[in-house]
């Protein structure tokens, strides 16, 4: 039974973490309608400011967590405006966008791999004090719930930015109806930056405690992590945050659970949870329901 | 005889003289192989995503299955291998039966369902417990019935009957009806067009002819491992050509493959350090400054494509 | 007048077939090879590419390599490719060598998945492979009856564990935990240490695989401390050790013995990712640089001059992917300069004849009829703190051993 109770706990830690991993995802798409595959791509160039913060300068990797949130804002912005204004002229900028941030994610990795090289790296876990930490009886790495409690503040705070602020309010009304914003008046370009430059700061926080969660980092581990984080948001519904932590968490339970009771099976079986999900309810578990053709 | 036939006669007509004619002043024969493998791949995702606008991001999964049934039929049933694609191909339209519920999705969440079916397919082949089938992740190996030209040849007629096939659906009430259905599913389905029906019939074919390409690659290389066959590489490249090309044509996924990975193979040739940093910085600024693929040049010029 | 133009004729026939055999020796000899500038495999792929050029510009200082069929020096050309390790471009660049660039040396990439496309091809077109480090048993077996290929570095994986199923019998280890990730290569290790134990009466308490792309371990690990193993050993590649022993080492719990193999293959890329609390006292095999051959060389440079020479010319630390890929430019060298002919056959031939008299600064060169290296075993080694920091020491067999085992291993503090 302990075995169990162990898994439960690991899941839900795990699972938050990935909640954060997916978020930055699902609001870039639930506002640009983007298909950003290099999320994962940044999420990476992420771990490597951690990485090179720790190891350069000997300083925590928790003072990673400023320095990147103001830095990958700020490379967000003008990305934004390089990029989606552009997209969203063609026809079809969802699918468009498919393609352009493949390419985008190719140049990430290739200059990644030029500046960086090509070698696993990641932080000991010792850095967050090595003792493992008791809760509930079972023992966790105390890296776990270090990155597990940061995930859980970063999501707060998206979600108080989405609906307790003037610009979150007017992001929340792109997701519903674009053409109704524009209407009323919200600059969609500035609104959509923001979320933009959220997005991909998201995705580096989550990357920061990325060594701890997979063990080594390096410039290829991008696309897994892109795929991963469309699992999540997909079982959670698209264009909904807190669907995500939902996901994040359903994620991490069957990941530990399996790897739990059927360990050979792990890294199946949340593809399967996906597919069923849908099945019964096919736009994600907090999704209105739509009709089907 | 419709205008569309004509042009489609014409294109496999081209097609067909090129790979004939071309292995004899340039013998890289795999690469020839690997550029008819991906048109395949393109026009038959094309089938299913150019004319029913549900775009499967795990389309890899079809393939994989593919290059699995065929090797279970070599290796178990002792088939020749002309006969172990034609299971190959069955093994996809079975892979494609089972997923056909999948349609009750929309858009992105019908993607990613896909996707993550092509991925549960993956860890199943690859799963240690299944090795006495599939030989889990040690992978498949079949020197008994190596021989690349005659899964060079199997290829090119399979790339011409991906041809013919989106030809022929191009310029049939088939084709017409298909469209309806992509523009709205639900006045189609009014006005008396069979949408579940005509939807999963293009999605088997969609299936069946990367399933198809799937054996064939299997067979041409031989010796494969899990991640060789399901390589998300490969449907990423697959969707990245068609889009390049232009949906819902027949020239469109042929032309975008050519140039995509003509020019992917050039710059792997030319600059192979710079190799993947050059391939994505091409792919962004074609994006940027010819969003709406190439047919849309054409078809800005008053040329209707095919 | 006849006999005149008679032995202008001669004279004529024989300049002609004189120029002719000066005209048949190649002005350089074409290497050609691939490397995986990126992805999975780029880690030890760009390291073993870089043993190999160096190897290159060391025979091209000195004039090139001597080549018996022509009896003289002759400079070479590395052709080499990004795969990008994907192997349907490999395949594809595998044969653009072969058919457009027409080396004379086929070498393989890192790995086992990308040097397996590599196999079909160079037997098709009767070029023999030389296999740095593809150590899937699949390559070699005998019904295949492919001579066309040749294992340079390692013997094949499912050898690697025999030494370490002796060891944990010796230690009196009965109870013994096994995970690995699901791939060729960390699959038939597991098979083989599994099975091997069994025979020498020992009980495989766990026996498990993940899927390769594995990142954590945590749950896991609880799981194997239920069975009660006394070791643990873990098979997969170096992200998911680094990955295993980072979650073991903030677990929490405690193994008397605890095994994982890449610190063999790439021991600083291990040590600098997981720190070196989490590395003490974790056995693995041990294989060169860590086992340093110099005594034994009977050809190319000892190890200690080759890590000198390469670190001089700028290169980065050398690990066992640097010295295999030295070590194919070696064994390259050698076959040139023992085959009669300048043909495919002929090396393959010299290879054979030379197979088990040369000793290189990676051990013993032995080939079977297949091509399988077998003059190798892997020792046990085990990581342990020295007065110049942690090192990777061989602890089993006796004969080679460098070092005194520890064990059990102590608790954490």
């Amino acid at each position: 039974m302990s075995l169990f109770e162990y898994a439960v706990l690991a899941g839900l830690f795990y699972g938050l973490y990935f909640a954060l991993v997916g978020v930055g995802l699902n609001l870039i798409f639930g506002v640009m309608r983007i298909i950003n595959l290099a999320h994962g791509d940044f999420l990476m160039l992420g771990a490597y400011g951690a990485f090179y913060i720790y190891h350069l300068l000997g300083w925590n990797p928790l003072w990673a967590i400023p320095i990147e949130l103001v830095v990958f804002l700020g490379l967000g912005l003008p990305l934004y405006y390089l990029l989606v204004p552009r997209l969203q002229k063609s026809g079809d900028p969802e699918m468009l966008s498919f393609i352009l941030f493949f390419g985008l994610s190719q140049v990430i990795e290739a200059l990644a791999v030029f500046a960086f090289g090509n070698d696993q790296r990641s932080i000991p876990t010792s850095v967050f004090g090595g003792a493992p930490i008791h809760i509930a009886g079972q023992i966790y790495p105390s890296s776990w719930v270090v990155s597990a409690a940061v995930a859980l503040i970063g999501i707060v705070l998206i979600y108080l930015y989405l609906y307790h602020t003037r610009a979150g309010r007017a992001t929340r009304a792109i997701m519903t109806e674009r053409s109704e914003a524009v209407v009323t008046g919200i600059s969609v370009h500035r609104v959509s930056a923001v979320a933009f430059g959220i997005g991909i700061a998201s995705a580096a926080l989550a990357g920061i405690f990325s060594p701890f969660m997979f063990g080594a980092i390096e410039p290829s581990m991008g696309l897994g992590i892109t795929v991963t984080s469309f699992v999540i948001i997909v079982i959670g519904s698209l264009g909904n945050p807190l669907g995500t932590v939902l996901g994040g968490i359903l994620y991490g339970e069957a990941l530990m659970l399996m790897q739990t009771f059927l360990t050979s099976w792990s890294e199946m079986f949340p593809y399967v949870l996906l597919i069923l999900i849908l099945l019964v309810k096919p736009s994600g578990l907090l999704g209105k329901a739509v009709r089907s053709a | 005889m419709p205008k569309t036939w004509r042009s489609t006669a014409v294109i496999v007509a081209i097609t067909l003289l090129t790979f004939v004619f071309v292995p004899y002043i340039y013998n890289n024969q795999f690469l020839l192989f690997n550029m008819m493998m991906y048109m395949a791949l393109a026009l038959g995702l094309n089938i299913i995503y150019g004319y029913t606008g549900y775009l499967p991001f795990g389309y890899v999964g079809f393939f994989g299955a593919g290059a699995y049934g065929g090797a279970l039929a070599i290796t178990f049933l002792h088939w020749s291998p002309y006969l172990a694609v034609i299971v190959g191909g069955g093994a996809a339209v079975l892979v494609g039966m089972i997923l056909i519920p999948l349609f009750r999705l929309s858009g992105a969440y019908f993607s990613i369902a896909n996707l993550a079916a092509a991925e549960a397919l993956y860890y199943i082949v690859a799963n240690p417990h299944l090795e006495s089938i599939t030989q889990g992740p040690y992978g498949i190996s079949l020197p008994q019935v190596y021989d690349p030209n005659g899964a060079y040849w199997t290829m090119l007629f399979i790339l011409l009957f991906a041809l013919v096939l989106s030809g022929f659906i191009r310029g049939s009430r088939f084709g017409l009806a298909l469209a309806a259905i992509r523009e709205n599913p639900l006045s189609a389905s009014m006005s008396g067009v069979n949408v579940v029906k005509l939807r999963s019939i293009s999605w088997l074919l969609s299936a069946l002819v990367a399933g198809l390409a799937g054996a064939t690659f299997g067979w041409y290389i031989s010796v494969f491992y899990p991640e060789t066959v399901f390589g998300l590489g490969i449907g990423v490249f697959t969707i990245v050509f068609v889009l390049f090309g232009g949906i819902g044509t027949v020239l469109g996924p042929i032309v975008g493959t050519l140039i995509l990975y003509g020019a992917y193979n050039y710059i792997g040739i030319s600059t192979p350090q710079y190799f993947q940093l050059v391939y994505g910085l091409i792919i962004v600024l074609l994006v940027l400054f010819l969003p709406n693929g190439l047919v849309s040049l054409a078809k800005r010029r008053g040329i209707d494509v095919p | 007048m006849i006999r005149k133009t008679l032995l202008l004729m001669i004279l004529g026939v024989s300049s002609l077939i004189f120029s002719l055999g000066a005209w048949a020796a190649p002005s350089v000899i074409k290497i050609g090879t691939l490397y995986a500038g990126s992805g999975n495999f780029s880690q030890a792929s760009t390291r073993q590419y870089a043993g190999l050029q160096f190897w290159a510009d060391q025979v091209n200082a000195k004039g090139g390599v001597y080549v018996k069929a022509y009896g003289k020096r002759i400079p070479v050309k590395l052709i080499a490719y990004n795969d990008q390790s994907s192997t349907t471009l490999a395949a594809s660049l595998y044969n653009r060598l072969i058919t457009q660039d027409r080396v004379h040396i086929l070498i393989a990439d890192y790995g086992s998945v990308l040097t397996s496309v590599a196999i079909p091809l160079a037997r098709e077109h009767r070029i023999l492979l030389f296999d740095e480090t593809g150590t899937s048993g699949k390559f070699f077996r005998p019904a295949d009856k492919n001579r066309y290929i040749v294992l340079t570095g390692l013997p094949t994986s499912s050898e690697w564990p025999k030494v370490l199923a002796n060891f944990m019998r010796k230690l009196g280890i009965q109870r013994v935990a096994i995970l690995y990730a699901a791939n060729d290569w960390s699959g038939s290790q597991a098979n083989t240490l599994k099975s091997t134990l069994k025979k020498l009466g020992a009980d495989v308490v766990f026996f498990e695989s993940v899927p390769d792309s594995t990142s954590s371990y945590s749950t896991i690990l609880h799981r194997i401390a239920e069975a009660k193993p006394e070791a643990v050993a873990e098979f997969g590649y170096s992200n998911n050790d680094v990955a295993f022993l980072q979650d073991y080492a903030s677990s929490g719990l405690y193994f008397p013995m605890l095994f994982v193999p890449n610190p063999a293959l790439h021991f600083e890329v291990v040590r600098k990712a997981v720190g070196n609390a989490a590395m003490r006292y974790v056995y693995s095999y041990v294989a060169p640089p860590l086992i340093r051959y110099n005594r034994e060389v009977t050809h190319g440079p000892t190890l200690d001059a080759f890590e000198a020479a390469y670190t001089k010319s700028g290169g980065r630390n050398i690990d066992l992917s640097t010295v295999a890929g030295y070590n194919t430019g070696l064994i390259v060298q050698h076959a040139l300069a023992k085959a009669a002919k300048y043909t495919q056959e002929s090396m393959r031939t010299a290879i054979d004849a030379f197979s088990g008299k040369i000793f290189t600064l990676d051990g013993l060169f032995k080939v079977n009829h297949e091509g399988a290296q077998i003059g190798e075993s892997l020792p046990v080694g085990q990581i342990l703190p020295t007065p110049s920091g942690l090192k990777l020491q061989a602890v089993f067999p006796v004969e080679s051993a460098a070092a005194k085992y520890v064990y059990p291993q102590p608790r954490k503090p």
